[in-house]
């Protein structure tokens, strides 16, 4: 009898774990990608001082508007001027 | 992994480490890839970090994963505030990466690329990451504490004082120098100084969008930003065509030097939100988005090294910069290898957002390793270059001639094949009049970049925007250097001054901010102006002056760090910190002796007045060169005060007539543990 007779049932029932495993593999990788690119996207947040302006608005109540920039920027100025950038 | 499986592969990581350095160590008479240089610096960043970062943090400092950091502990969602640690990550990196890992390793290409690749290589794994790892934890553990601050409470006054002088000087000195590299990269160029000038209404226009019209929207804004730079690049070129606008835009060295004096004054005294933190945003953008496509564009093309492994300037006769290859190839690299100015980075912001103390590692080793990369790359990007266009462009009028034909029949007697046509064809492609004479290391690093972009991405026929595209992002690097440095001078100025009279102390009391803005410019203006009329073009004193600041910066750190250890009762691992240090008092005291008193005029300060005296030359010039020295000799003494002062209290803490106590923050329990756990 050749292998290929055999394949029906049998394969089908070899394949599903691995088809299986190559699912949750992908969703893995998917997930993984998803979560360097949050991350990627916090870094960018943090550096250009997005996240900092949304934790003042946090701890202020205030929404975001001209003013409540105008605001933040005068809170953290001093900051900003005194931080060197390196050489 | 299974452990036998990690240690094969970290034995096969070592290996491939130890082929490649001996590939570029060894390799004579044949070009080699430029991959070489990244697989050697790959393998030695991963073996330092994966055991000799992991065997400081474990032996030497006992990073504590229960210990509350200060982000923790004071976190008032503004200045402390425990963050991501890939998070603190990228803001660290962002802080730390300037423009010296890329014209540091430039200017050192002219001994060849093996001495600069060795010692980025090797002084960022053993030096740089521990300086910077070392004062991140110790300023973590001292609630953020600055340099300055704990030099002061470890050392004594003494430490507070110099550390205090020598950040000031090498602000000073480093805006001076920078300045200067934008002037030669943008002289007699239309097409350049219209790109940047054209970057402060496009600064200013985002201050205002982001201000008025989409607040806190700073991603937005910055991509906004760029497109509008890369239009403006477009249009520099119609510019650089059109000889109406080509003649307002060719601007003399001098000129450019008194517009980029005048715009340090006018960005000092201006709201940060106008022009300063707009021009960050946008430097910020451009910068992280430039490296990375500069890895990219190696690792695609994975370009031959043109340079020699070693070149004949290792006697000190070299045309970019005199000097011996020891010391100065090390004072030259700064900031690729060991950099003092990270130290105030690692004592300023970033401890601040530390979420637990393990990762002070990934971020303070980690940085710097990536930092160093960027120097690698750039050693690469110089090294691509064939040397005699390399030496036409890097080399002063004052040493090889003012005419291309002069030029280029001296620097083909050294041996390095290069002709006036080859020279006004390049210069043609990348849309300059000429190359020749382009000091600074700017101009050398952005053909080289074009070569390797233009190879990448768009052929030949856009190697001119490429070029441009380079000198822009460096460029606008440096002038976000001179708002901020400028700025930061400005307020060490007003806090020394307030001593002596408090009103000048006032942060926000305009006389007082004119007046010291005034006087922090006409420092690094001074410099600048002294670069532009110096005969052997400025660079040739000016960048080692400023490694010489930085690498005492980093002395200062690493006797900070070493007393410390010290004082903690781990005398046994005091090498960590001990060998470093050792190693950057030979090389900064060495360059200083021989910038002060070498007889050579082209090294030493001194002999250069002399021989400006005796050929009856502007007195002016000669003062410069004194000046030069006596700055060097200020701070190599002050610099041997603060080892004397460290030496003296490690040995009475040792000897036991002290008792070994450090000023650390008292323990708390982190809660961050419990709360990841749930």
């Amino acid at each position: 009898m050749s292998p290929i007779g055999l394949c029906g049932a049998d394969t089908l029932v070899r394949d599903m774990p691995q088809a299986k495993t190559l699912r949750a593999m992908a969703n893995a990788i998917l997930a993984s990608l998803v979560r360097s690119f949050k991350v990627f996207v916090a870094v960018l947040h943090e550096i250009f001082d997005e996240s900092a302006y949304q934790r003042f608005l946090d701890r202020a109540h205030l929404q975001s508007s001209p003013n409540a920039y105008a605001i933040f920027l005068r809170e953290t100025e001093q900051a900003k001027s005194r931080r060197p950038r390196c050489c | 992994m299974p452990k036998v499986l990690r240690v094969l592969l970290w034995i096969a990581v070592s290996l491939l480490g130890a082929f490649a350095l001996a590939t570029i160590a060894l390799h004579r008479g044949e070009q080699i890839n430029a991959l070489w240089l990244v697989v050697a610096a790959v393998s030695t960043y991963a073996v330092g970090y994966r055991f000799y970062s992991s065997f400081i943090s474990a032996k030497v400092l006992a990073l504590d994963p229960l210990r509350a950091t200060p982000a923790e502990r004071l976190d008032n969602g503004r200045d402390f505030v425990p963050t991501n640690k890939w998070v603190v990550f990228g803001h660290h990196f962002a802080a730390i990466a300037g423009p010296g890992p890329l014209v540091g390793p430039v200017l050192a290409a002219q001994f060849g690329y093996l001495p600069g690749t060795l010692w980025i290589i090797a002084g960022a794994v053993l030096g740089g990451c521990v300086q910077d790892f070392v004062i991140l934890l110790f300023s973590v553990r001292r609630d953020g504490k600055s340099l300055t601050e704990m030099a002061k409470s470890e050392i004594g006054r003494v430490g507070g004082v110099v550390a205090y002088v020598a950040v000031l000087s090498i602000i000073v000195i480093l805006l001076g120098a920078t300045a200067l590299i934008v002037v030669n990269a943008l002289k007699s160029s239309p097409w350049g100084t219209f790109t940047i000038a054209m970057t402060m209404p496009i600064a200013v226009l985002m201050g205002v969008y982001l201000r008025r019209i989409r607040p806190g929207k700073v991603l937005e804004t910055s991509v906004l930003g760029f497109v509008l730079v890369l239009a403006a690049i477009v249009v520099g070129q119609w510019v650089s065509e059109t000889p109406s606008w080509a003649a307002i835009f060719t601007l003399t060295a001098p000129t450019l030097a008194i517009l980029i004096i005048i715009y340090g004054f006018a960005a000092s005294a201006l709201p940060v939100w106008l022009l300063l933190a707009p021009r960050d945003y946008l430097s910020t953008f451009v910068k992280l988005g430039t490296i990375s496509l500069l890895a990219v564009g190696i690792v695609a093309l994975r370009p031959s090294l043109h340079m020699p492994p070693l070149t004949r300037f290792a006697d000190g006769s070299g045309p970019v910069f005199a000097g011996t290859i020891f010391p100065f190839a090390f004072i030259t690299i700064a900031c690729g290898a060991v950099s003092g100015f990270h130290s105030l980075i690692s004592s300023g912001t970033t401890p601040k957002l530390i979420r637990r103390e393990p990762e002070a590692r990934f971020v303070g080793y980690g940085g710097m390793i990536a930092e160093s990369m960027v120097a690698i790359m750039a050693m690469i990007a110089a090294s691509v270059l064939q040397p005699g266009v390399y030496f036409a462009v890097n080399s002063p009028a004052g040493i090889v001639g003012q005419a291309p034909e002069a030029a280029a029949a001296t620097i083909s007697s050294w041996g390095f094949q290069v002709t006036a046509a080859q020279m006004a064809t390049l210069a043609h492609a990348v849309g300059e009049q000429t190359l020749f004479n382009r000091t600074g290391g700017a101009p050398a690093f952005a053909v080289g970049m074009a070569q390797i972009f233009s190879n990448t991405l768009g052929g030949q026929a856009v190697m001119a925007l490429w070029y441009h595209f380079a000198i822009m992002f460096e460029a606008l690097f440096i002038l976000t250097i001179l708002d901020a440095g400028t700025r930061v001078g400005r307020f060490m100025l007003q806090d020394a001054l307030g001593h002596i009279w408090k009103p000048l102390g006032r942060t926000s009391w305009y006389p007082s901010i004119l007046f010291t803005s005034a006087v922090v410019v006409a420092a690094w203006g001074n410099f600048l102006w002294q670069g532009i009329k110096d005969p052997l073009g400025g660079i040739n004193s000016l960048w080692p002056l400023f490694g010489i600041c930085n690498q005492l910066l980093a002395t200062v750190a690493l006797c900070v760090a070493t007393v410390i250890i010290v004082k903690m009762g781990r005398v046994r691992y005091v090498a960590v910190t001990l060998i470093p240090l050792c190693w950057l008092v030979a090389v900064t005291f060495t360059a200083s002796w021989h910038k002060i008193l070498n007889p050579n005029p082209r090294v030493g300060f001194l002999a250069h007045a002399r021989q400006l005296a005796a050929a009856g030359a502007n007195p002016r010039l000669i003062f410069n060169d004194r000046l030069d020295a006596a700055v060097t000799a200020v701070l190599v003494v002050m610099v041997a005060m603060i080892l004397i002062e460290s030496s003296l209290e490690c040995m009475r803490v040792v000897s036991g007539s002290k008792s070994a106590e450090t000023k650390e923050a008292p323990f708390v329990m982190t809660k961050l543990a419990a709360q990841e756990q749930s």
